[in-house]
């Protein structure tokens, strides 16, 4: 048997904030989600002369948007768009730390059997 | 004494002398105008005590800080904005001197005039569609407990289906929701979907789309999205704006 939802779909649609003033900005927004993801994530984005390290802002916003929830939940719920930021693509750093935590592993390991061999 | 630094806020053009002087910069100082040949930059001092290298490494993790700084930003931005066209900087755009912001502005002047351009007499509108329908999580049904591991594996399976067909049917109705506002829009982007902790909402959040409509259309895409509202009763359909153009005052 199919399980139907079992929240019945009550919201109801609404807008909010937009009556007054059509043409001017209206009031200031209450949500900081809605202003972290444009006055981070959008906005013109030119070099200052304070270097100030993308990543680590990028990095704030993941942390600020996730609020912690796990990676794996994040892409579960379509949350996957850092994957596509170059500026966030530290695989390859990662890579090459992880290569380099294997090798050394793996050095240790080798260099244990071939003791235990020559003994 | 502390050395200090120029935080740009955003570029604009014909601001008149004295126009900003009723809002704050940041940290209560006054705002000023740096211009070159008709380009102007909403500036402010800022300590870099504060706003240095080091410091912002530091302050960036702390979302109480992030959240006066952004807020504040964005105070300005829309300032700007209500006064002219806006292209609004991201946050923490900061120079040693006017000097420099100066030649910024001399070394990107086309690129600006033409972000400028694009957005001029055009607001951002941010639409939100929630379904309650749509579960980001997977909820356990109610009910005894399967007799046996097939009947149990069954109903994963039923379960999986019927989530898939809500799926579907939300995929398509943000699809539909976005495709029916593009009619009164100079341009239109998807935003990434926010948490429901974020948004404050038990719903999903199916669609978070901005829109850049001419200041002309705002009334025209309000209508389309309450007869969309109206179409599509099992979600809700939140309209917010008009917001300063962060998503499209971009440089090519």
């Amino acid at each position: 048997m199919t399980e139907t939802p079992r929240t019945p779909a009550t919201s109801r649609p609404y807008r909010s904030s937009v009556e007054q003033s059509p043409t001017s900005s209206g009031p200031a927004p209450a949500n900081l989600a809605d202003i972290l993801e444009r006055v981070l994530d959008k906005g013109i984005i030119i070099a200052g002369d304070i270097r100030v390290n993308l990543l680590d802002i990028e990095l704030l916003t993941i942390k600020i948007r996730l609020l912690i929830v796990s990676v794996d939940k994040a892409q579960e719920m379509g949350i996957d768009w850092w994957r596509n930021d170059p500026m966030l693509n530290t695989s390859a750093e990662k890579l090459r730390d992880e290569n380099k935590a294997l090798r050394e592993r793996l050095e240790a390991l080798e260099s244990g059997s071939s003791a235990r061999e020559s003994s | 004494m502390t050395e200090t630094g120029r935080y740009l806020f955003a570029v604009t053009r014909g601001l008149v002398d004295g126009e900003l002087a009723d809002v704050p910069g940041l940290r209560g100082a006054p705002l000023e105008v740096v211009e070159r040949d008709g380009l102007q930059g909403v500036v402010c001092e800022v300590s870099l005590d504060e706003f240095g290298e080091e410091a912002l490494v530091r302050n960036l993790e702390d979302l109480a800080w992030v959240e006066e700084v952004a807020r504040r930003h964005d105070d300005v931005v829309r300032a700007v904005s209500a006064r002219g066209t806006v292209a609004p900087m991201r946050l923490v755009t900061i120079y040693a001197s006017d000097t420099s912001v100066e030649g910024q502005l001399d070394d990107l002047r086309g690129k600006l005039l033409a972000a400028l351009d694009r957005v001029e007499d055009c607001g951002e509108w941010a639409v939100k569609v929630y379904s309650a329908s749509a579960v980001t999580g997977s909820p356990d049904p109610i009910g005894e407990k399967p007799s046996s591991g097939v009947a149990y594996l069954q109903r994963k399976r039923d379960q999986a289906e019927a989530r898939r067909a809500v799926d579907d049917h939300v995929t398509l109705v943000a699809e539909h929701v976005y495709a029916g506002l593009s009619e009164y829009v100079t341009a239109g982007r998807r935003l990434a979907v926010q948490d429901p902790r974020l948004s404050g909402r038990s719903e999903a959040m199916i669609l978070n789309a901005a829109y850049l409509v001419p200041h002309i259309s705002s009334e025209a895409f309000q209508a389309a999205a309450d007869r969309l509202s109206e179409r599509y009763p099992d979600v809700a359909i939140e309209v917010q704006g008009p917001w300063p153009p962060y998503s499209f005052a971009m440089l090519e």
